[in-house]
């Protein structure tokens, strides 16, 4: 058994007066990839969004409760969220990459945080990061392209690309393949299953047979509660709850 | 109604909309052609101007410096004699009046033109040379054929003396048209075929500069701050509605505001392109911060939530990222609002700008006109002559807006990305 890596202890979240999440209680463990599914609206996003504060930028959206990582206070107000960022990293549904080259897309992070002091440095960095995102062999020729010029499933890698390059602990994944096709799909599968040997991973999903195949661990959340949580194995097969057995059968949702 | 029957009415809906838009089309550039025929029939001839071949003689006698005098010496010095001498010389006239008349078919600057050249060529005195010295504003409206000459005499400004003068010159080939360097480089006259736009220009130049230096920076962070730094509460949004207000404004009011903060109360100096450009910034600033923000807001927010996932701190994904996405916008929209504070006339008439200004103005602070008060000044002239240059002026005014919009659209068309 891994350690563990984040744990959040009654999270609530308000959007204005509606509440998206009710007293979620999680433990995710180090280097291991934590599925999180359910039917759209039911708080999984928002719950990856308080670990690396992303809603913040969200003028109504106010976070009680706790979320630690590594024993540190993620909601506390004193925390510097630049350096949060820079231990969580985020790859969002939609590819976003700059609309920069490849190239300034991966260096971007190392420079704002001081990594790569000189060129050689930063060459470094952006080849050891497309490589870890299994897009070296396919850009190396054309780093000073534009990154929004890729293919959907390789500007996909790029963004993890760019989330790796800052040497992150953790990686939030939201709905990373919504956007793409079955090939470019299993790529990035393949992809977080190098990942999860270096970096704590949690992916949202809406696809069951992805959760599957990529984690260890499930969280089914089902309108802003956690309804279950356990070894994926345990989730899929025999699940305890009635609502999840519903769920990945495909009663509802 | 049968399907077939519902499916022609839907098809003859379609075509009906479709003529309507295309007559609509036809409608505007019609109105478009009219205007700009119009401008051009009036204005084309403003860009030459008559002037008559003469013989200058440098009568040693008729005048006081030597050869290789001092330009200090020539500027002083009186070329009047040599002047009235060369164009009494252009037709034997026998009284007076004849004399007048016929010295009134040169410009009143004619002693000037023989000086200018004198100036460049100070070994002229005891030579003669061949001169070509601008006509009056009567002979070169005539020479145009903007004047009708078969109007009885006493209502005619030219006498049939002058006419006569004018048939003869014609008929030696003396008469010549050539460019109008006057239009560029004069200021005002009240003498039509000295008259230029120079005046103008640089006013509008310095007036424009001092507008874009002034608002540029402040609608930016303006835009800047309201659009992604500000709260969004009951202020800003009384804010937002304000921008919007003020924009619509009528210009005058930014007129009447100048007229009292700027000149009474300040004391700036009046009539100048400083007052002027201040007022125009008040004026543009709501303009350049809406399509500021517009451009701003069309930034997906995804490249903000891409910058601060990395760890960018706010200012940083908001510099750059946003910023530089949103510059090809921000430009064309800055452009575009100076383009219009360019072409805007009823402020600057309040604030003292239609005075007549005969000298080009060197620094902001010198009193000025600018291009769109210049075509209201003239378009109030009885003068024929100035029926052109008030065309011209529009003319050289709606290149400067035509080429100021085609910059605006190319920088959007070049570097903004498009998102899908």
């Amino acid at each position: 058994m891994s350690d563990i890596k984040i744990k959040s202890k009654n999270l609530n979240v308000y959007y204005g007066d509606k509440q998206a999440l009710f007293d979620v209680n999680l433990e995710l463990n180090e280097k291991e990839v934590t599925a999180l599914i359910g039917p759209s609206g039911c708080g999984k996003s928002t719950f990856i969004r308080c670990i690396n504060r992303m809603n913040d930028v969200i003028d109504i959206c106010k976070v009680e409760g706790n979320i630690e990582i590594d024993g540190i206070e993620v909601n506390d107000k004193e925390l510097d969220v630049v350096s949060l960022r820079e231990r969580v990293g985020m790859v969002f549904q939609k590819p976003n990459p700059f609309p920069k080259s490849i190239y300034d897309n991966i260096s971007y992070g190392p420079k704002i945080h001081g990594k790569g002091e000189t060129k050689s440095e930063l060459d470094e960095i952006v080849e050891r990061s497309l490589k870890k995102a299994a897009l070296w062999e396919e850009v190396k020729d054309r780093l000073n392209e534009p990154g929004t010029g890729l293919s959907g499933g390789q500007q996909q890698r790029l963004c993890i690309a760019r989330a790796i390059s800052v040497n992150p602990e953790v990686i939030l994944m939201d709905e990373p393949c919504s956007a793409l096709d079955p090939i470019a799909t299993a790529k990035i599968e393949e992809l977080i299953d190098e990942l999860k040997k270096t970096y704590t991973i949690v992916i949202v999903t809406h696809s069951m047979a992805q959760a599957v195949r990529v984690s260890q661990k499930t969280g089914f959340f089902h309108l802003g509660k956690l309804i279950e949580v356990g070894k994926t194995e345990k989730i899929f097969k025999n699940p305890d709850n009635k609502m999840t057995q519903d769920y990945i059968t495909g009663r509802f949702g | 109604m049968t399907k077939e029957e519902r499916l022609k009415k839907r098809h003859k809906a379609e075509k009906r909309f479709r003529f309507y838009g295309l007559a609509s089309i036809f409608f505007a550039l019609l109105f478009v052609l009219i205007l700009v025929n119009n401008i051009f029939s009036k204005g084309s001839s403003a860009f030459m101007k008559t002037a008559i071949n003469v013989e200058v003689f440098f009568d040693p006698e008729l005048i006081e410096i030597q050869n290789g005098a001092t330009s200090d010496e020539i500027l002083e010095a009186d070329f009047y004699d040599i002047a009235i001498e060369t164009l009494l010389k252009v037709y034997p006239a026998k009284t007076l009046d004849e004399e007048n008349a016929l010295i009134d078919l040169f410009t009143t600057d004619a002693e000037i033109e023989i000086k200018r050249v004198f100036l460049e060529d100070n070994t002229l005195i005891g030579k003669k040379i061949n001169l070509e010295i601008t006509a009056s504003d009567d002979i070169d409206q005539l020479h145009k054929g903007n004047y009708p000459r078969d109007l009885p005499e006493d209502r005619r400004r030219i006498s049939n003396f002058q006419l006569k003068i004018y048939d003869n010159l014609v008929e030696n080939k003396k008469i010549i048209k050539n460019f109008n360097n006057y239009f560029f480089s004069n200021g005002d006259s009240r003498d039509p075929e000295l008259a230029g736009i120079g005046g103008a220009l640089v006013g509008s130049f310095y007036s424009i500069i001092i507008c874009l230096l002034l608002a540029f920076p402040v609608a930016v962070l303006a835009s800047i701050y309201l659009e992604e730094f500000a709260p969004k509460n009951k202020i800003t949004d009384f804010i937002e509605i304000n921008i919007n207000n003020l924009a619509a404004v009528p210009s005058i009011v930014y007129g009447l505001l100048a007229l009292q903060i700027l000149l009474a109360t300040i004391q700036l100096p009046r009539s100048t392109p400083l007052v002027a450009g201040i007022t125009l910034a008040l004026m543009t600033l709501p303009r350049i911060i809406i399509p500021c923000r517009a451009s701003l807001k069309a930034v997906p927010p995804s490249i903000r939530e891409g910058a601060l996932a990395v760890g960018a701190s706010k200012f940083q994904s908001v510099f750059h990222h946003v910023v530089p996405l949103a510059l090809p916008g921000t430009l064309s929209g800055t452009i575009i609002g100076l383009a219009q504070a360019l072409g805007e006339t009823a402020p600057l008439i309040l604030i003292g700008m239609v005075a007549f200004v005969v000298d080009i103005p060197s620094t902001p602070i010198d009193p000025s006109s600018s291009l769109p008060v210049q075509v209201y000044l003239w378009s109030e002239s009885a003068e024929r002559g100035f029926v052109e240059k008030t065309s011209a002026t529009i003319m050289m005014l709606l290149s400067f807006l035509i080429v100021m919009n085609f910059v605006a659209v190319y920088l959007r068309q070049k570097f903004e990305k498009r998102w899908n």
